[in-house]
């Protein structure tokens, strides 16, 4: 390469140099790199590429406990596994996988909706100056310390339709309701179950929101003062857009985890055992007691399968929106 | 009314529906702590407030806790939690360290499809894991000879490669924060690229790395799935002890509850010692990201 080339190329910035280099030369020049990144390779490509494309192979075949010992050597049966979960209403995955799916979407949803709202809301009356803030802060993050199989464990108790402590406070102290509602068993237990999710994780997304609140300016607020604006336009116009990042970041692993919920369920019905009714099993409980009690692994694979695929297209739309909202601002 | 005591009016309102919210926050904590030094029929039929013994004196039944030892192994499971989790968080936060240091300092061939690989990781269902390795693992014994379903080792490999990507992830935006001046002037000062990062990142990245790892610690400290299915009755962990116990005692609620608290004082423990570095850590990398 010529000297006076490079210097005049400066303006035109060192990616677009480093991109003329032949690959093979960027790779020598950071040999470093990969050495750095060598043992979480290996890890990745033995316990993540291998199992889950064994994963998606598994969910071709007739995999039960007879044919468990025979491992990937099972009978091949194509697509009849997804075949089972989707179209034959009679095959034994089958039942309440309608219902698993309907709670899946609306706990999801509403969980999600729940701990940005309360986080906001709890964000921004912690954003203020008063005395003891950080303390507040602080035990505001208590439940989020407790382990989710000990909320499940401890909601369930609470539930409880004699001496659980929602009910006496709602019946007995509130006198909000005129008989005490069993919450464990029919269309409540969807309430059941979304509550105290959304009890352990919001204060989360508040820690993430208040760390985003106390990004913006001041400035920014103050000029809106000199203009006039009160506090609801300043929410709208300063604080809202502001925060689009960290709402961003929130909800795809608000979709993602929730979506994927377990230990909440599992604790909080029959104590760990039990079939969660058909207004609390999720996506997650049901392939896992199809595969694990009633040992169908491979039509749990294909239902897994089946629940990834769908994952990566929410996951996709929501980068889409996100990236037309981001340009159209 | 003045404008500064229509101010103060709202801020007191503020506080006042604020610390109202924190007592309804903290109210299933306290009831659980309090469940658990009460006797299992107060409980059940609902009365609120410590028992009360035959000539109507309030007791605290700390025996609980000392029926919770004798009737449960809970000192074998928290054993097994800690080492799982311990050893975990230690290779776990190894591995990410380094990768997240490469992923952040150099632009190479491969990093794009490696930093989406790594995101992409999270979309992926533990149960797409679980099945695979529950049936490869028991194939492997089959074969060798060799015990890993229900071994430390078996747990600790899966946790370790489960948890590594979402720490890569945090650890990232750490290490992007450190200035590259200070690496380039050490670099100039002759340490080669190994000891830029062992002299000059890793000490920066401390309190990001203490971050990832308690949180990392936490996510292990209250994972069943795998647990569940992976150990056995020697190597079991917390999550997994208690949801057997709680199956075989039904209706023993001031158990339950004394079991509840226990697995949760661990990490309430560690969590107030060094919260401070928590709340930083992960906002500061979240944020970022």
């Amino acid at each position: 390469m010529r000297p006076e080339k490079e210097g005049l190329s400066v303006l035109s910035g060192q990616i677009n140099k480093q991109k003329k280099k032949p690959v093979l030369q960027r790779i020598k020049q950071n040999r470093i790199a990969y050495v750095f990144l060598l043992p979480t390779l290996l890890a990745m490509l033995f316990l993540h590429i291998f199992p889950i494309m064994q994963g998606i192979y598994m969910s071709f075949l007739e995999l039960n406990q007879f044919t468990l010992s025979q491992y990937l050597l099972a009978p091949f049966v194509g697509l009849d596994n997804f075949y089972k979960v989707l179209i034959d209403v009679n095959s034994p995955i089958r039942i309440g996988l309608f219902e698993a799916v309907r709670n899946t979407v609306i706990y999801t949803l509403l969980v999600t909706v729940g701990t940005l709202g309360v986080g906001m809301v709890v964000a921004l009356m912690l954003n203020r100056k008063f005395f003891g803030r950080s303390l507040v802060r602080t035990l505001f993050l208590f439940p989020w310390i407790i382990p989710t199989y000990v909320t499940g464990l401890l909601w369930g108790i609470m539930w409880l339709k004699e001496g659980g402590l929602i009910n006496v406070m709602l019946v007995d102290w509130l006198h909000l309701l005129p008989f005490k509602p069993s919450w464990l068993t029919g269309a409540n237990t969807i309430w059941a179950i979304i509550i105290p999710t959304i009890w352990r994780y919001w204060p989360l997304s508040m820690l993430m929101l208040l760390a985003g609140l106390q990004t913006i300016p001041e400035e920014l607020y103050e000029a809106a003062d000199i203009d006039g604006a009160g506090p609801w336009r300043k929410f709208w116009m300063i604080t809202w857009p502001m925060l689009q990042p960290v709402w961003f970041i929130l909800i795809l692993f608000g979709l993602i985890s929730n979506t994927y919920s377990f230990n909440i369920v599992i604790m909080m019905f029959g104590f760990g055992a039990g079939f969660p009714g058909e207004w609390g099993d999720l996506m997650m409980t049901n392939i896992f007691r199809n595969s694990f009690q009633l040992w169908n692994f491979g039509t749990g694979a294909a239902a897994s399968v089946l629940l990834l695929i769908v994952m990566v297209a929410i996951v996709n739309v929501w980068f889409r929106l996100y990236k037309q909202a981001e340009e159209v601002r | 009314m003045p404008y500064y005591l229509r101010k103060r009016l709202t801020d007191l309102s503020i506080n006042i529906v604020m610390l109202v919210f924190l007592f309804v926050t903290l109210m299933p904590i306290g009831w659980m702590l309090f469940s658990s030094v009460k006797n299992s029929t107060d409980i059940a039929i609902g009365r609120i407030g410590l028992s009360r013994n035959i000539e109507g004196h309030t007791e605290i039944h700390w025996e609980n806790y000392v029926d919770l030892w004798k009737n449960v192994n809970f000192g074998l499971y928290l054993r097994n939690s800690v080492v799982i989790c311990g050893t975990t968080v230690v290779i776990a936060m190894t591995l990410s360290t380094l990768a997240a240091y490469a992923l952040s300092r150099f632009k190479f061939p491969g990093s794009d499809l490696f930093s989406n690989a790594i995101l992409a990781t999270q979309m992926i269902p533990a149960l797409m894991y679980l099945i695979p390795l529950y049936i490869m693992f028991i194939k492997f014994t089959m074969l060798t000879g060799l015990p890993v379903k229900g071994t430390f080792w078996g747990l600790i490999l899966i946790y370790s490669a489960f948890f590594t990507p979402f720490s890569i992830w945090i650890l990232r935006g750490f290490f992007a924060a450190i200035p590259v001046e200070l690496e380039e002037a050490a670099k100039i000062d002759g340490c080669n690229q190994f000891q830029v990062f062992w002299n000059v990142a890793l000490p920066l990245a401390i309190p990001g790395i203490i971050a990832t790892g308690i949180y990392l610690f936490l996510n292990a400290w209250d994972e069943l799935m795998f647990a569940w299915v992976l150990t056995n009755a020697d190597t079991m962990t917390i999550p997994v002890g208690i949801r057997l116990f709680v199956g075989n005692y039904q209706n023993r609620f001031d158990l339950m509850m004394a079991a509840a608290t226990v697995a949760t004082i661990p990490v309430c423990i560690i969590f107030f010692l060094l919260q401070r570095y928590i709340v930083q850590g992960l906002t500061a990398g979240a944020v970022k990201g």
